[in-house]
């Protein structure tokens, strides 16, 4: 190797420096590089360039951030202030840019009176904690209310998936088994064996609208789609997005085993919690980046939002059809239709109301427990359709 | 025998001589892929080229081009080996009517014996007795399914199977492997570990007038010109699906059928249809104004 330790130290920094950056840069990458570099001219920057990408990106949208770190480590640029992009999940404690926590998380001491308990006195503390509202939990109550959702969350839709599985009764015929099976009586398929299509996760992708008005309950939405990620397995059948005035994805991030670290880490992620809200230029976001490269096709949509669109009602109305065109089926949960007297007013329902399949609560655990069950539904009672 | 492949500017020569034009970049990833013997990964958006750089590729380098479409639901008999099922019941049928009570051990293992086995692309990949290794294209693997991800990974891991009947099954030589992904869902960590990442975006205005010049014979250069630029104007637009290089080959290749020389909107408005393959699409580039854009694409 030209220069060979000089090299070699400078490649390992540069992989701490992309770790900071997000990139899971492992031993086994930086030793590719290494071996890329000695393949290609190191007088040449093009060359050079894509050397390290090639073996230290695996994923489109680590690019931005590898471009940004390339040239600041190899040809000092300047790294422009505030320049690192907000969805990369950096730990930065001592960073004055970055928002303060939401509030809220440290427990909130004011407006949280006990609650005229009308309820039978023989409910368990669950069964309160079912039925309140999320607006009024404590951050404690909601950590409790982690638990309860961790339950309904291991509950999926599930789709007709193409692959086989043996059966009992007729189905496909499975030829290896039926000739095993044959040896044993001289060659003579006394007994067939079947194979079925077997079921699958269906996709499920989720949109949550974390603006102010959503506020209250954005959180524990975020703790509920926690529990739909977090078990390792199912995580890539699951995509999270959260939205306000822009589009953030949502999903790498919700991995990880404290709830109060997620949301935290969340409120960090998204400059809009708490802010206004553009429904329309949102999901526009959504299905030019993701949707229409296959994310909605054949998955059940989750919207979450009180419909207050600040933006364009067209364009929503133009996003949503093309949303509910793709999706197996398109949920609209609005956490305020959970209060009396709720009429779909918001300029944002009453277009919603046109395009969605389903409309459901969404501000106790017992709505949510209601969501579980139509997302199952929405899996099985419709597979002649999709299958 | 094949071109020299010592460098990046050696590949894109030899790409360039097969009528692909890839940049530096794609070069240079090329060629750490043939030097490491680590398959290459390729995303982009649909129509960039990414299945024809490895059928460019199996050419220059004069090796076998075996082809795996990924699906949802495919799974080992289809892309690694089945047993023809049909083929052995018939063999012990015709053992019965000739040798009644013959040696049962045997048969059993005549039944399973290479001769009953169907090869399917994979085992063709590793178990191949070619002077050059072969290009093994692994298409759209985002569209099969966890389960045969992990089983891909583990094959390219060792290029080695084990057919429990038959024993382990070592690749002689390592296939060049070119997986291609449209990024309909995420890969598995794991697989892209195992492989080099490119992603090839569209190519710029200059290139793509090249590669229409080199890819449609006979063209008028300033049609290729013209439309080059207003497929790069439309890529501008909102659009549903953004045409690729791909289809402006196509609509090229048409517009010269007709027997233009340069574009005009009449007959843009008519062929458009090869380009964009949305209905919305193209109403939204007809409320945008044709006549407009083609005018922008003229003075190009």
């Amino acid at each position: 190797m030209r220069a060979g330790d000089a090299v070699t130290r400078r490649v390992v920094t540069f992989g701490r420096i992309l770790r900071e950056a997000g990139l899971e840069v492992g031993p086994g990458r930086l030793q590719d590089a290494l071996r890329g570099l000695d393949a290609v001219d190191l007088t040449r920057r093009d060359e050079v360039y894509h050397a390290l990408r090639c073996t230290l990106v695996s994923r489109h949208d680590e690019i931005e951030p590898f471009d940004a770190a390339f040239a600041a480590f190899w040809e000092r640029a300047p790294r422009p202030a505030g320049q690192r992009p907000p969805d990369l999940g950096l730990e930065m404690p001592n960073d004055p840019a970055a928002p303060p926590p939401p509030p809220g998380l440290g427990g909130e001491p004011e407006g949280v009176e006990e609650e005229p308990i009308v309820v039978p006195l023989s409910a368990s503390p669950e069964e309160l904690l079912r039925e309140r509202d999320f607006a009024d939990m404590t951050s404690e109550e909601l950590v409790r209310l982690r638990r309860l959702m961790d339950d309904l969350a291991g509950l999926r839709p599930l789709r007709r998936s193409r692959r086989l599985r043996s059966a009992r009764d007729a189905g496909t015929l499975d030829l290896r088994r039926t000739l095993a099976q044959a040896m044993r009586t001289d060659g003579v398929p006394l007994e067939r064996s079947w194979r079925k299509p077997k079921l699958a996760p269906r996709r499920l992708v989720v949109l949550v609208d974390v603006s102010g008005s959503m506020e209250p309950y954005a959180r524990a939405l975020i703790m509920f789609l926690q529990a739909l990620v977090a078990p390792d397995g199912a995580a890539r059948h699951v995509e999270v997005f959260a939205f306000g005035t822009r589009l953030t994805r949502l999903t790498g991030h919700l991995a990880g085993a404290d709830p109060a670290v997620v949301l935290d880490r969340a409120a960090r992620l998204l400059p809009d919690w708490g802010g206004g809200t553009r429904i329309g230029e949102s999901l526009a976001a959504y299905n030019r980046n993701f949707g229409r490269r296959g994310t909605t096709r054949g998955a059940v949509v989750v919207i979450v939002s009180d419909g207050w669109e600040r933006g364009d009602l067209d364009l929503l109305d133009r996003e949503l059809d093309e949303l509910a065109r793709q999706a197996h089926e398109l949920i609209w949960v609005n956490p305020l239709k959970g209060h009396e007297g709720f009429e779909p007013l918001a300029g944002g329902m009453r277009t919603a109301v046109r395009h969605a399949d389903r409309f459901l609560e969404g501000h106790n655990l017992a709505a949510l427990e209601a969501l579980a069950d139509a997302m199952r539904e929405s899996g099985s009672g419709r597979l002649a359709r999709t299958g | 025998m094949t071109a020299q492949l010592s460098n990046p500017q050696d590949v894109a020569d030899a790409l360039a001589e097969h009528a692909y034009l890839a940049d530096r970049g794609l070069a240079t990833v090329l060629h750490l892929s043939l030097t490491l013997e680590k398959p290459l990964l390729l995303e982009g958006e649909a129509g960039v080229g990414k299945t024809e750089l490895a059928k460019v590729l199996a050419e220059i380098t004069s090796g076998r081009l075996i082809r795996l479409q990924c699906y949802e639901g495919i799974d080992v008999a289809h892309a690694l080996y089945d047993w023809s099922y049909a083929r052995q019941l018939l063999y012990i049928r015709s053992l019965e009517a000739g040798t009644a009570g013959g040696d049962a051990h045997r048969t059993l293992h005549e039944l399973f014996s290479r001769e009953f086995l169907e090869r399917r692309p994979l085992l063709d990949a590793i178990e191949h007795d070619d002077a050059v290794p072969p290009v093994l294209l692994i298409d759209e693997i985002d569209r099969a399914d966890d389960e045969f991800e992990a089983f891909l990974l583990e094959l390219l891991a060792d290029f080695q199977v084990t057919i429990p009947e038959i024993g382990t099954i070592t690749a002689s030589s390592r296939p060049r492997v070119i997986l291609t992904s449209n990024r309909t869902r995420e890969l598995h960590d794991a697989l892209k570990r195992r492989c080099l990442y490119h992603w090839i975006g569209h190519p710029s205005l200059e290139r793509e007038i090249e590669i229409v010049l080199l890819r449609v014979p006979g063209v008028p250069e300033r049609l290729a010109g013209q439309a080059a630029a207003f497929v790069a104007r439309l890529r501008e637009l909102d659009l549903a699906k953004a045409p690729g290089v791909a289809e402006t080959i196509d609509w090229a290749q048409a517009l010269m059928a007709l027997g233009q020389e340069e574009l005009d909107a009449d007959v843009v408005d008519a062929t458009l249809g090869s380009v964009l393959k949305y209905h919305e699409d193209v109403e939204r580039v007809r409320d945008r104004g044709l006549r407009e854009l083609v005018g922008e694409a003229r003075s190009q």
